[in-house]
């Protein structure tokens, strides 16, 4: 297994400990009692996230993460028709919400194909149409007298303590089938997030296989609505998404990740909400989630702010000391020899820190010696200047004829020794061209 | 805040009479009416240069935050400083919009350090600010005036009843003091709770206390019956005078800069080489949304604020390409949709169709039973009807409206397909192969179009006088002939090369 992808188990694998652990270490800081409420809300929470997560990636990957805002907050009117219909089952009330936020995904790709308006403006557009749409039925609602609008007000701003085991149940169903269509239609899906104008160059049905994606998508956010509320439901949508891609470049790992990243932000959200009864548990669970990403941003290896930082240094350390070893060895070889000692004000040239850097690290492994005022390279220091100028010849061999040889062609990068990148037998062929040339 | 009240009523004082002013400012309606489009003219007015920078949603982003900024300054000021906690307070709105313009930079930075794109930095940032917003007003301000429903939607229908007082003649103050009169002194005993007896018990020791002492407004005082003669009052609405400041801030802004708006906003690097900052007119901008979102918040809550800001602009920029024109369609939209807004909230709809009506029809349609008083939100149908007046100006605008549009590309359609026709025939007449590539039965197989579309295509040709059938073989008419030559010829010029014929 390449070292990224062990990597990226261990990840998703501590995640999942953390997330076992915290449930122990909560009872024990902050005194929080598993109830069977709070169990209910918990799983559900996990479960959502696991569905929001996964399908987020693909908005995220798609640009589409306002999308998600949009989609959301168009939900609500759905839920209240479908409370004026139907009544209060849950069932019809996701369903409600469902066609709602499908119109709004409709009317967005009509008003960009017909005018020539911008996708900020048509999102912008319908959720603030649509949301008013929710919120003038709503207060209809509560001014029907027997009708207790009771349970709708949970869609805006999310209330995880209402969920009840059936709706856990139905939530996992429809998660199942959602998850079932994303593994089905993989394929798919990856090649239009990445390549929308391949697709279509290989008679593929791309409008469907996208109309088919918003609509899972539509289905995940349909599903947290409750949990998260219309509001704040596009952060747990493209958190987890945003936080995984972090961590990997292929798009299973991502997609994995963000499940597990989605799961452990509703669940310990929802533990966590359950220490006061003051405290929201959908704003709670953004709030973990929006840790998971800063997290994410700032320690992921390969392009975490603390990884590219800390090889930033790396780097300006090593080329330090090669330039300083290259320095001194061409200063000596055109002053006569390679033994011969180069003044300390000219090495440190016009004073900038890398030299000096450079010449510590030299002097630390025996490089080079000095008097005070004056560099000398050692025998092991001669020894690897000539290796290193060595390999710059390389270098010029090969940048001239690697194509005329049949060379593999790399990036040309003459910080690193040919011999390390190119294989052997390249190698060989390049000195071969050496011995051949009269300088 | 209150100098300016006063010389505006004064101002109105000139066109009508105490009691008129009080009687119009009491009426729900109006103010709501007259609030909704001072928000819907300095929103259009900004939100026009939003839409075309592209930045229509940062006016989301900064009115999710101005929440937090409401919410931490009001927790500030009433848990801290132990002030009365007032969302018009002037300290509240310079906070909140602090937050706003912070927000714009933070996303800025998030972004910035690439590791994630601008869509995702905006839509991660606003959801976070808003959760903690929430989580602070659930946890630690519950019983003050901040509660969730206020967020969503505003009080705009109860703006009327919350106003300052101003006093033009017979203006007493009245200070009550324990001397006075008319001062209600009562007995309280000042150690029964530390001893836990009562008063009647011995050892208690009694203090006067005055109840009704302390220093009273004229209005105050005449409620509180302390004088005898009507002190003549007007009591203004505080979100109007709120809202005019926002309005009036707008305006100039859109009128002094318009030239280097203008230019900013269309052509930013020039902007910068002619020596105009682009980054100090960008941050103007936001500074102003986010005044306007504060100032807003109270009678439109922070969500539907976003809607004054985007869509009157869009309507507008769908009708004009001018960006005069914009900056004066705009808020006119807006302003109609805030004015119809109010009879949508009460069940009326343009004032001729009755919301009732169409619940009873839905009922008796579908065996519902709904009840047909409709009674809803004064914000929300405001925003409603904005977006009403943008799906009609979309369906209708003669330039960039749906049905011009599809009128336009139908046009486009036919007109392309007659010249593939024409140069078919064109490009095969007088061939050896014309027999089989003219041949009415089965041109339409050439161009692998169904026998239908070629038949409809054919006919239209052939009454144009274009194309004429002899023998069951298509050809050109002389019409026909120059009208190929012509559109060569259009099209060998508009790629720039020569003729080959």
């Amino acid at each position: 297994m390449p070292a990224e992808d062990k990597r990226v188990w261990l990840t998703i694998a501590g995640i999942v400990v953390l997330g076992i652990c915290f449930l122990p270490l909560g009872q024990w800081l902050f005194g929080i009692r598993y109830t069977y409420t709070v169990r209910v809300v918990a799983l559900g929470g996990a479960i959502l996230g696991v569905i929001s997560g996964a399908l987020g990636c693909f908005a995220v990957l798609r640009r589409e993460s306002l999308m998600g805002d949009a989609l959301s907050h168009a939900a609500l009117p759905g839920v209240a028709v479908a409370f004026l219909l139907a009544g209060r089952d849950l069932g019809f009330l996701l369903i409600g919400a469902g066609i709602a936020s499908w119109i709004a995904l409709r009317f967005i790709a009509a008003l960009l194909g017909t005018t020539r308006l911008k996708q900020d403006a048509a999102m912008g557009i319908v959720l603030a149409s649509w949301f008013a749409g929710g919120i003038a039925l709503l207060a209809y609602i509560q001014s029907i007298p027997d009708a207790s609008q009771a349970g709708l007000d949970r869609f805006i701003f999310g209330q995880a303590a209402a969920i009840i085991e059936s709706d856990v149940l139905l939530i996992s169903g429809a998660g199942a089938v959602v998850l079932l269509a994303l593994a089905l239609f993989w394929k798919e899906f990856k090649l239009v997030t990445f390549d929308g104008e391949f697709a279509i160059a290989n008679g593929f049905q791309v409008g469907l296989i996208n109309t088919l994606l918003s609509t899972l998508i539509v289905i995940a956010i349909v599903l947290g609505l409750q949990l998260a509320g219309v509001i704040l439901m596009v952060g747990m949508l493209i958190a987890p998404g945003i936080a995984a891609r972090q961590w990997t470049q292929k798009l299973h790992h991502t997609v994995i990740l963000a499940a597990v990243f989605g799961a452990f932000a509703g669940g310990v959200g929802a533990v966590i909400s359950a220490i006061d009864a003051d405290i929201p548990t959908g704003p709670m669970i953004i709030v973990v989630a929006f840790s998971l990403v800063l997290a994410s941003i700032a320690l992921a290896p390969g392009r975490g702010l603390l990884w590219s930082s800390w090889r930033r240094r790396l780097d300006s350390r090593r080329f330090a000391r090669q330039n300083a070893l290259r320095d001194l060895y061409r200063y000596a070889l055109s002053h006569g020899s390679p033994g011969r000692p180069a003044p300390d004000a000219f090495i440190r040239g016009i004073g900038d820190r890398s030299a000096a850097l450079g010449l510590r690290q030299l002097l630390a492994s025996g490089l080079v010696e000095t008097t005070g005022d004056s560099w000398r390279l050692t025998d092991t220091g001669i020894e690897a200047a000539r290796r290193d100028a060595h390999s710059l010849q390389l270098w010029d061999l090969y940048r001239l004829y690697a194509d005329d040889m049949g060379l593999p062609l790399l990036a040309e990068d003459r910080q690193l020794d040919i011999r390390d990148v190119l294989p052997a037998d390249a190698i060989g062929q390049l000195e071969a061209m050496m011995e051949q040339r009269p300088n | 805040m209150m100098a300016l009240e006063r010389w505006l009523i004064e101002l109105l004082l000139h066109f009508a009479a105490r009691d008129e002013i009080n009687v119009f400012l009491r009426s729900p309606q109006n103010t709501a009416t007259i609030i909704g489009c001072l928000i819907a003219v300095s929103g259009a007015l900004l939100g026009t240069f939003l839409l075309l920078r592209g930045m229509a949603l940062t006016s989301d982003a900064i009115s999710h935050t101005v929440l937090l900024g409401i919410v931490v300054a009001f927790l500030l000021m009433t848990d801290v400083f132990g002030m009365v906690g007032d969302t018009s307070s002037p300290w509240l709105i310079l906070g909140a919009s602090l937050a706003g313009v912070g927000t714009v930079v933070l996303t800025e930075l998030l972004y910035r350090s690439g590791l994630l794109r601008q869509d995702a930095a905006l839509g991660l940032a606003f959801p976070l600010l808003f959760a903690i917003a929430v989580i602070l007003v659930s946890r630690f301000a519950e019983d003050v005036h901040l509660d969730e429903d206020a967020v969503l939607v505003g009080e705009i229908g109860l703006a009327w009843a919350n106003t300052n007082s101003h006093c033009f003649d017979n203006c007493a103050t009245v200070t009550i003091s324990p001397d006075h009169p008319q001062a209600k002194m009562a007995r309280q005993c000042r150690n029964c709770r530390e001893l836990g007896i009562s008063p009647r018990d011995e050892g208690a020791e009694f203090v006067e206390i005055c109840s009704n002492c302390g220093s009273y407004s004229p209005a105050q005082a005449w409620q509180a019956g302390y004088l005898q003669k009507e002190p003549s009052l007007v009591f203004f609405p505080k979100s109007i005078t709120v809202t005019l400041i926002m309005t009036a801030l707008s305006l100039l802004l859109a009128l002094v800069f318009y030239k280097e708006l203008k230019l900013t906003t269309f052509d930013p690097a020039l902007a910068k080489a002619l020596g105009f900052r682009p980054g100090v007119m960008n941050y103007a901008l936001m500074i102003l949304v986010s005044l306007v979102a504060v100032g807003a918040f109270d009678a439109v809550g922070s969500i539907l604020v976003i809607a004054f800001f985007i869509i009157p602009p869009a309507a507008a920029y769908l009708l004009s390409d001018r960006l005069a024109v914009m900056l004066l369609l705009g808020p006119l939209i807006g302003a109609a949709g805030a004015f119809f807004g109010y009879d949508l909230a009460r069940g009326k709809f343009f004032g001729f169709i009755e919301v009732g009506d169409i619940i009873a029809g839905l009922n008796s349609l579908f065996g519902l039973d709904l009840p047909e008083q409709w009674d809803s939100s004064i914000s929300a149908s405001m925003v409603l009807m904005i977006f009403i007046i943008f799906t009609l100006v979309w369906v209708l605008s003669p330039r960039y409206g749906l049905i011009s549009t599809l009128i336009r590309r139908a046009n486009q359609r036919r007109r392309f397909d007659d010249q593939v026709v024409l140069a078919h025939i064109h490009n095969h007449q007088f061939t050896d192969r014309h027999a089989t590539e003219l041949r009415v039965k089965t041109l339409h197989l050439h161009f692998r179009w169904t026998g239908r579309k070629m038949g409809r295509v054919l006919a239209r040709l052939r009454a144009l006088g274009l194309v004429a059938v002899v023998n069951g073989l298509a050809q050109l008419t002389a019409r026909g002939e120059t009208q190929v030559h012509a559109f060569r010829g259009a099209m060998l010029e508009a790629h720039n090369m020569p003729d080959i014929d």
